[in-house]
């Protein structure tokens, strides 16, 4: 199938506009005869839920978690970007839309980038309806803090919670839709496929976490909101529940996966302290304002870094990157960091992490200051270390954290799959290459509240004739068996080797060759490993107890089965980009100092991969035409 | 480290359940408390026996997912933490850690250390959240509010949704709970106009789901991870008083 | 959707009973000290010119007791008093009632760092309160003002003073009434919903610094009584 991006006519500036004049929309009357099925309870998926029931659909809303409350989005920290303009600095939705592109490293859509811009200022006003309690300036105005990789302050924030905040709006405008009876939610429930009737997703089967029951539930469209897959890595900065299989389990059935080998690696996370870490909490990316990043020059450096005099340490950012400094961007900063610790410079038990150092700026403004700016960071760097970073510099390392591509949707976010849309990190549109700091929010919240919504009903107005779509159907049936079958094997392989284990040896190879460094015999030799783990999987996982009932190392295992497959296609797709761009840093396509070189001639386009019957992909590209910006060399130096 | 963990087992919500001893030797003070059960979990999945089922997800202390009474305490041992920020270096070389799920009434335990805190969404349906539909909103910065009183919003709406202040209350009463949303909600302009009813029906689906008064002790608040403090109450009890006296 | 609910029917209507009855009776606790309290006035301070002119202890005690039983505003608050005290300890057990539903199964292990042991045992404070009321209610209350069997109620007390088991019981309800104070009225204060936070720091000590002195001069009485 050719890939149709189905981007209206007309000047960058104007496509929304003119898609939301001549869009089909349906009629209040006939909505209620609509079912949505919406799959993720977050600030992507639970907009839309929630924004879907205030239309008039009737929505069921689908996700692992005991409340929707706990969605990942909970976690981010930093804030959310849109193009207000409050500080009068020269913000527009133009300036938004070129530094999104120029951050993704222009490997994304640009008329998608253009409307995120350009609906950004829209879910400021509509979050502080909600309630939201933004920061504010002492004469009760909104506050702005500037994000790494732009020139303006357009960076709206809820102290060190912001994602905290949107996500519980977004979830008390659900609970709202509940009470008045247009949405439904479905706790503690884990998507296992989707079902496909006459070419469209009609529906999904779930199973009930609680019960261990295999449901059928049926919609007229589905909307994922499934979140990213970096939890690939097993080490990360996601939540240990996220996963991929609800998006591979559609890319199977037939949607395309776009650019799956883009992941974002952040560069202040907590380094990994010992063999059984499940996790590495994200230190946010402001600590790089004013804390300077070194390693020793010595390799076997055994003194208390206090007791290394300044002419032994190396500064490597400021020294690789005079202009930028510590504040170059996470992609830069990841790949520095990890080229000293393989250097062997790297500090802490494990020699995996780098100093982040704040001595001269606690010398400079005092430590008064230092704690005004981020004082709840250290005090969690404490809870979690029992360090005093006022005292002694904190250790940190780089983290998987967000993955950049996902299921490939057109203009209207709709997979390749009819009737199939996928929203905020799920989805691959917005973020090229490399995401910039507080744009995971607005994409996320925009893609659910103001632009799915408005895409859908150009779907859904062919069925408002349909009728309810019937779950006794030989589609529901075959996907059901299915799916009970790949329980029943999983539970029968009764082998000794626990399921997180396996993860964490799948993650260590594609940290090593996947990650932020890449190069063509290591992938190689990772698709073999990935291969020999996958089979190791299948043979001898400890998959204990049964299917009814709660059962969280069945429920891991069925996600490490997705992932070891992902994992494949991630590397396949690094393999296949004979380019560095962004996040995907590849050591065969560097410049003589050793930084990033795009090939434009060649790799202008999006990976959209298709599943061939688990024996190979099909790639499609979609190109990327760039009519209003020229792509330029990212410098730093 | 060498451990011995006393961790309640139980079927489900139907069953008796028990504490059944488990021994861990070989635990670094730097794991964290949930590694040290999924240590646990992998020894058991490689003897083929059933894990221990606990609720968990973001592991850094804001989803709320995570609820363990650690040696009687909502979350263990330290003041203000979650269960997932809580580490081995908080206990000693040889302890004797008992494990139990929060309890409550109003909490029914799903398997083990799972319990189903569904109750909780439901006093949120009731009436915790403003009324503004998507595309409704007026341009934010025609609502000004100041600085203090939207910090001071941000107090109560930090409130992570865990239910250790039920779990540790003696009568099992959501009032911290509830008057942090209340008090969000109360103390900035967007909430005004639902203000009386969202008081009388909050507090009405507290009682129907079956949770108890509130003393008074404060525990709550000592327990609380996001430090939600006492004033809540009194201001939801404020906010319930006007409303039974006006509406 | 419909709130029936009366407004003492809730959660927080209840305990808006219990700390209205509560100031209440911390009401009349001072009306009653400050009565109780000429029991210790020395010799020395006699005779005082008031009511025309009293010329020892018996005689200003007894024309007090006589003046509460007589004046019929003060049986009216009287009768308020006994139905608040009537309404407190139902509406107590109501409550605690109603706290163990909830609670639902207990935890084999407890820790109770995280609160006071007088916040969380009222119910064992007011019952030792409870029994003490009714023993001095019986001692005083009935043969005085209802059975009538004695006239002379300073001689009354002087006797029971003398007795050192009623001193002690006395001593043991004064103290459980300190922590139930103590307690109490910081929380009828959250309850009835004085939430600013300078209000509520002021009230917390004042609840601590009132239920001392009360505590205090109530325990001396007995004790001087008891040696006079």
């Amino acid at each position: 199938m050719a890939l149709n991006a189905k981007i209206p006519e007309g000047p960058l500036k104007d496509k929304w506009q003119n898609y939301l004049a001549k869009t089909r929309i349906v009629n209040p009357a006939n909505r209620k005869k609509l079912d949505v099925i919406v799959v993720g309870g977050g600030l992507s998926g639970g907009g839309a839920a929630a924004s879907l029931a205030e239309l008039g659909y009737n929505v069921k809303v689908f996700f692992f978690q005991d409340s929707a409350r706990r969605s990942h989005s909970v976690a981010a920290q930093g804030g959310v970007n849109a193009a207000k303009n409050y500080k009068n600095d020269g913000d527009n939705v133009y300036r938004m839309f070129y530094d999104t592109i120029k951050g993704g490293d222009f490997r994304s859509r640009e008329a998608n980038v253009y409307r995120m811009a350009e609906v950004s200022a829209n879910l400021i006003d509509h979050m502080v309806a909600q309630g939201v309690p933004f920061g504010r300036e002492y004469g009760g105005y909104l506050s702005n803090r500037s994000f790494g990789g732009v020139l303006v302050s357009r960076t709206f924030y809820a102290r060190g919670q912001t994602g905290q905040q949107l996500l519980l709006a977004t979830y008390q405008a659900m609970m709202k839709q509940i009470k008045v009876g247009k949405l439904t939610q479905y706790n503690r429930h884990e998507i296992l496929d989707i079902v496909i009737v006459d070419g469209k997703a009609r529906g999904i089967i779930a199973r009930n976490l609680n019960t261990g029951e295999i449901e059928r539930h049926s919609a007229h469209a589905l909307v994922f909101g499934t979140g990213g897959f970096g939890k690939i890595f097993y080490l990360s900065t996601l939540a240990m529940n996220s996963n991929g299989s609800a998006n591979w389990r559609a890319h199977k059935k037939g949607a395309y996966f776009a650019n799956p080998s883009w992941t974002q690696i952040h560069p202040t996370a907590l380094p990994q302290s010992g063999e059984h870490q499940s996790k590495l909490t994200l230190m946010s990316e402001s600590l790089r304002n004013d804390g300077r990043i070194w390693v020793p020059k010595n390799k076997d450096e055994n003194r208390a870094p206090g007791d290394i005099p300044n002419d032994e340490r190396d500064y490597y950012l400021e020294r690789r990157y005079p202009a930028f400094g510590n504040l170059v961007p996470r992609d830069v900063a990841s790949r520095a960091a990890k080229e000293r610790i393989d250097a062997g410079h790297g500090v802490g038990p494990l020699k995996n992490a780098v100093y982040l150092d704040f001595k001269t700026a606690i010398e400079k403004l005092g430590e008064d200051t230092i704690k005004e700016r981020y004082g709840n960071l250290f005090t969690m760097y404490e809870k979690i270390t029992a360090i005093n970073a006022y005292k002694e510099p904190m250790k940190i390392s780089p983290a998987a954290h967000f993955s950049m591509g996902g299921l490939w949707v057109d203009y209207e976010l709709q997979t390749t799959i009819p009737g199939l849309f996928a929203v905020g990190e799920a989805n691959f549109a917005d973020h090229g290459a490399n995401r910039l700091g507080a744009n995971s929010l607005l994409q996320a919240s925009v893609d659910g509240n103001f632009i799915l919504p408005n895409t859908i009903s150009n779907y859904l107005a062919d069925d408002i004739k349909t009728g309810k779509i019937s779950t006794d159907t030989p589609e529901f049936e075959e996907a059901e068996k299915a799916v009970k079958d790949q329980v029943t094997k999983l539970l029968a392989i009764k082998g000794t080797m626990p399921v997180d284990q396996i993860h964490r040896r799948l993650g260590k190879i594609m940290f090593k060759e996947v990650a932020m460094s890449r190069n063509e015999k290591g992938m190689i030799w990772a698709i073999e490993e990935i291969k020999k783990l996958r089979k190791e999987f299948w043979e001898n996982a400890a998959v204990p107890g049964n299917e009814n009932g709660p059962n969280s190392e069945l429920e891991k295992a069925g996600r490490l089965a997705d992932y070891l497959e992902i994992a494949e296609l991630m590397t396949v797709d690094a393999l296949d980009r004979k380019e560095s761009c962004g996040a995907h840093f590849r050591e065969d396509y560097q410049t003589e100092d050793g930084e990033a070189m795009r090939d434009d001639e060649n790799y202008m386009y999006s990976s959209a991969w298709e599943w061939q019957n688990g024996e190979s992909w099909k790639l499609h590209k979609e190109p990327l035409e760039f009519t209003e910006v020229k792509p330029t060399v990212r410098s730093y130096k | 480290m060498k451990l011995t963990l006393k961790i309640w087992r139980q079927e489900s919500a139907k069953t008796k359940g028990k504490l059944v001893t488990y021994k861990l030797s070989d635990l670094s003070s730097d794991t964290s408390f949930l590694e040290m059960l999924d240590v646990l979990n992998e020894e058991l999945a490689s003897k083929g026996e059933p894990a221990v089922e606990f609720d968990h997800d973001c592991r850094e202390g804001i989803c709320g997912q995570c609820s363990l009474v650690i040696n009687g305490k909502a979350h263990g041992p330290e003041e203000h933490y979650t269960t997932c920020q809580t580490h081995l270096r908080s206990f000693s070389d040889g302890d004797t850690i008992t494990i139990e799920p929060f309890r409550a009434n109003s909490f029914p335990v799903i398997r083990d250390l799972k319990v189903d805190r569904g109750s909780m969404d439901r006093i949120i349906q009731a009436g915790g959240y403003i009324s503004s539909f998507t595309g409704m909103a007026p341009e934010a910065n025609t609502i000004p509010i100041h600085h203090d009183i939207a910090e001071s919003a941000f107090d109560s709406a930090a409130c992570i949704g865990c239910g250790a202040c039920i779990a540790t209350c003696k009568n099992s009463s959501a009032a911290l709970f509830v008057s942090a949303k209340i008090g969000h909600l109360a103390k900035l302009p967007q909430g005004q106009i639902e203000r009386t009813e969202r008081a009388l029906w909050m507090i009405n689906a507290h009682d129907e789901e079956g949770f108890g008064n509130c003393s008074n002790t404060g525990a709550c608040a000592m327990v609380c991870p996001q430090e939600v403090q006492l004033l809540d109450i009194a201001r939801m009890n404020f906010e319930y008083n006007r409303a039974k006296c006006i509406s | 959707m419909a709130v029936k609910k009366g407004l003492f029917k809730t959660s927080v209507g209840r305990k808006n009973l219990m700390a209205i009855t509560g100031l209440f009776i911390i009401f009349f606790l001072v009306i009653h000290l400050i009565g109780n309290l000429i029991l210790i006035i020395p010799n020395s301070f006699f005779p005082i010119e008031f009511w025309g002119g009293v010329e020892n202890v018996h005689d200003m005690y007894n024309a007090y007791s006589h003046f509460l039983v007589s004046f019929w505003p003060v049986t009216i608050v009287a009768w308020v008093l006994y139905a608040a005290m009537i309404i407190h300890v139902v509406d107590a057990l109501l409550i605690t009632i109603q706290n163990r539903k909830s609670r639902g199964e207990k935890y084999q292990v407890t820790d109770n760092s995280t609160s006071t042991w007088y916040s969380r045992n009222m119910g064992v404070l007011g019952t030792i309160l409870g029994v003490f009321i009714v023993l001095h209610m019986a001692q005083f209350w009935l043969k005085y003002k209802v059975l009538g069997t004695e006239h002379d109620l300073y001689e009354l007390v002087l006797a029971t003073f003398k007795v050192w088991w009623f001193v002690l019981i006395y001593e043991i309800g004064i103290i459980a009434m300190c922590f139930h104070l103590i307690h109490g009225i910081e929380s009828a204060h959250r309850s009835l919903g004085i939430y600013p936070k300078k209000v509520m720091s002021i009230i917390k000590y004042i609840a601590l610094c009132f239920s001392l002195v009360m505590a205090i001069l109530y325990a001396i009485i007995p004790i001087i009584l008891y040696l006079k």
